[in-house]
């Protein structure tokens, strides 16, 4: 597992599968051989009003790690990260009562997967419950574990690939974790802040 | 290459198929702490790690319980327990959820429960009371594991945890061992009851295993 | 050397001469009177014949002795002092010893023969562009062998050098004794596993932290892999018979210069990737990180 780089690209009138098209034709261009389909998705419950102060339970699944569900509980003062089995998910139904889930927020990026030398390049469409909201670029460089130390390499490579709209700022989450070994736990952290964006965003209306 | 299905296809194709195990079926008792040698050795000739010799745990639990006072009627209760090993280092948690017993009718064997099992990160203790759970209670327990095919036979001493004691000065709350014979499988594979009634038969005059009623068991009290 | 085999040459030479004619005369006296001896003085002329064969076999007695007074003695048998006594063993399965002892002596002898000459040749022609010079004016430590050392001096070593760099943590486990494993982990970036073959360096293999430090296994992730070929070809490059704690001290200090692997630019070309991998070389004696392309 190594430092992985969540970005938007815009879209820029494209549509999604466009620009997906644009991007995949880059990244082969630049050698990349394609490995497989990703997918991260995530579910969203809210505690019910009997429990007292509102707390929100992120549920994240992320195909590079098949057999564990991430969950990020938000208490409004901080963010609590847990790493479970897959059968929390059984255990989420067992807190139907306590805690449900709003289906319209059902959000998830999936696309083809890259590998191209030593970086895992994914490639996701954001769908917000089937609604395209945008692309989400996840660059992994997997070599190295500690976000400060290989942060130039991996600025230079997402420039070389997106061009003008590559990074060139860690992203938010990352900026002041620069220097802690970085799990998988982060890229998590990563797309529930994209997914909370793109929640809020108007939809761009196409469907995906 | 077909894209990967969400995780919750995977689980619900699971469920359809029966295949997780979220049923224990389970039986209990207690010997005192001059047999438990007896016991050991006894358990040691029936169980299918002969040579390797039982394996020691000493572990930790806590047991949480969600609780919301619905409008009308008893509030809606759901048991969460935590276990840490307290002998290995970076052994991850468990969480388990255990539900009510269904006693049954009188000639099923064992006590049956459904119950949820997972390996877990060390923060889900913050992250269950950050939930909104109550700790009601914890403990400390220490003694051996045996098998017996799917059987798990463990006999363990249980310990107060107080305070922020240290775990070397905990005080056992009896003169006596738990005795615990459980199976965790898919539901409906009832035919593991009779299997368990046969082997708690092997243990008999030593330790009585049985159906325990702890809902009988408080208005005892 | 020359003279004395064709001295040798010779002298055989006449040994079968001689042997020849001594073979002819006892042909002769075998055979005794023959037809074509005639009718007339057959005694005679048979006697006659003899004396011939007798002087020629004579003459050749003495090329023989001459020949072999012009030999220069050999050196006479191995004495491997009170060894020898091993070859009155009387026991059976020990009889066999004395002649291995002796084997196996020769051979060294040849190999410090050899070595003696290869060490000739090859200090006239140094493959090394070390900067390092052997200067003959400091008095050399006497080492005679540097692959089987007291396991002292090695500990000693490998504590100086963990004590050299403060982001080189050093472990080590020994399946053989005089010959130990080290785990060398630099910072956060890499782990190296090093066999030592007493004081010199025998394999090194670079991975990343969460994979096993297992020696035949190279890592899954391109940048070790190379890291690791160059790291074959500075530990080849620092090998120093001579001086073999300088040698692994030379290479460690060049390996602690990974610990900037990702974060460093290449000296040369200014960027951090080429062909999507760091500068994974670092120069022998600046230590300055370049592509591998670049340097």
């Amino acid at each position: 597992m190594g430092v992985t780089i969540l970005t938007q690209f815009p879209t820029e009138n494209r549509t999604g599968p466009h620009t997906i098209d644009v991007l995949s034709k880059r990244i082969m261009a630049l050698g990349a051989l394609q490995q497989g389909q990703f997918l991260v998705d995530c579910e969203t419950y809210t505690s019910v009003p009997q429990l007292g102060p509102q707390r929100t339970v992120h549920v994240l699944h992320n195909s590079e790690q098949p057999a564990t569900v991430f969950s990020l509980l938000e208490t409004g003062t901080k963010t609590i990260p847990l790493a479970t089995d897959g059968l929390f998910d059984l255990l989420m139904m067992k807190m139907s009562s306590f805690y449900t889930s709003k289906k319209q927020t059902k959000a998830e990026s999936k696309g083809p997967r890259y590998e191209i030398g030593d970086f895992c390049v994914k490639l996701g469409t954001v769908t917000v419950s089937s609604n395209f909201k945008g692309i989400l670029v996840e660059v992994e460089y997997r070599p190295c574990v500690v976000p400060a130390m290989c942060w130039d390499l991996l600025k230079e490579f997402l420039q070389g690939f997106l061009g003008l709209s590559g990074p060139t700022n860690p992203p938010a989450y990352l900026q002041n974790r620069m220097q802690e070994i970085y799990s998988p736990i982060d890229t998590i952290h990563q797309y529930l802040e994209h997914f909370t964006i793109f929640r809020k965003s108007p939809g761009i209306g196409m469907r995906a | 290459m077909s894209a990967p299905g969400t995780a919750m296809d995977s689980l619900s194709a699971a469920l359809k198929c029966n295949i997780i195990p979220n049923q224990e079926y389970l039986l209990q008792g207690s010997v005192l702490d001059q047999y438990v040698e007896v016991l050991l050795h006894r358990l040691r000739g029936l169980c299918d790690n002969v040579d390797s010799g039982p394996e020691s745990f000493h572990d930790h639990e806590l047991c949480f319980t969600l609780r919301a006072g619905s409008g009308s009627g008893a509030p809606i209760v759901l048991p969460l327990r935590v276990r840490r090993a307290l002998d290995v280092a970076d052994a991850p948690f468990q969480l388990r959820y255990v539900g009510q017993q269904e006693l049954g009718d009188k000639n099923r064997p064992t006590v049956v429960r459904s119950s949820i099992d997972m390996a877990c990160s060390s923060t889900i203790v913050e992250f269950l009371t950050e939930l909104g759970c109550r700790l009601d209670f914890e403990y400390i327990a220490r003694g051996y594991m045996f098998r017996k095919g799917r059987m798990k036979i463990t006999v363990s001493k249980i310990f107060k945890v107080a305070g922020n004691k240290p775990v070397e000065t905990v005080e056992p709350i009896s003169q006596s061992y738990l005795v615990e014979l459980s199976v965790l499988a898919p539901s409906g594979q009832d035919a593991i009851g009779e299997d368990m009634r046969i082997f708690a038969e092997q243990l008999r005059p030593l330790v009585q295993l049985e159906k325990i009623d702890y809902k009988r068991l408080g208005s005892m009290m | 050397m020359e003279r004395d085999l064709e001295q040798l040459n010779s002298a055989l030479n006449s040994i079968k001469t001689l042997r020849s004619n001594v073979r002819r005369v006892f042909e002769s006296v075998s055979n005794g009177l023959r037809a074509d001896h005639g009718d007339e003085g057959k005694e005679n002329k048979y006697i006659l014949e003899l004396q011939e064969l007798l002087t020629t076999v004579n003459n050749d007695l003495r090329d023989v002795e001459n020949s072999v007074a012009n030999l220069t003695p050999p050196p006479g048998a191995f004495s491997l002092g009170s060894t020898t006594s091993l070859s009155q063993e009387t026991t059976h399965e020990r009889q066999a010893l004395y002649g291995q002892l002796v084997n196996s002596y020769k051979w060294t002898d040849k190999i410090h023969e050899y070595s003696a000459l290869a060490g000739n040749i090859l200090s006239t022609n140094s493959f090394n562009k070390t900067y390092k010079t052997f200067s003959t004016t400091k008095r050399r430590k006497t080492q005679t062998s540097n692959h089987n050392v007291p396991s002292d001096v090695i500990e000693n070593l490998i504590t100086s050098i963990n004590k050299l760099f403060p982001d080189v943590t050093i472990t080590t486990n020994r399946p053989f004794v005089p010959n130990p494993v080290i785990q060398a982990s630099l910072g956060r970036v890499l782990k190296a596993s090093i066999a030592f073959k007493g004081l010199m360096i025998e394999w090194v293999v670079v991975k990343a932290h969460a994979e096993s430090n297992d020696l035949w296994t190279e890592s899954r992730y391109k940048v070790f892999k190379k890291v690791t070929e160059n790291c074959h070809a500075a530990m080849c490059h620092f090998h120093s018979p001579m001086m073999p704690d300088l040698a692994v001290r030379s290479f460690m200090h060049w390996f602690h210069s990974y610990n900037i692997l990702f974060s460093a630019p290449c000296k040369r070309c200014g960027n951090h990737l080429h062909n999507n991998l760091p500068p994974t070389w670092r120069d022998l004696r600046t230590l300055e990180p370049y592509h591998e392309e670049c340097k």
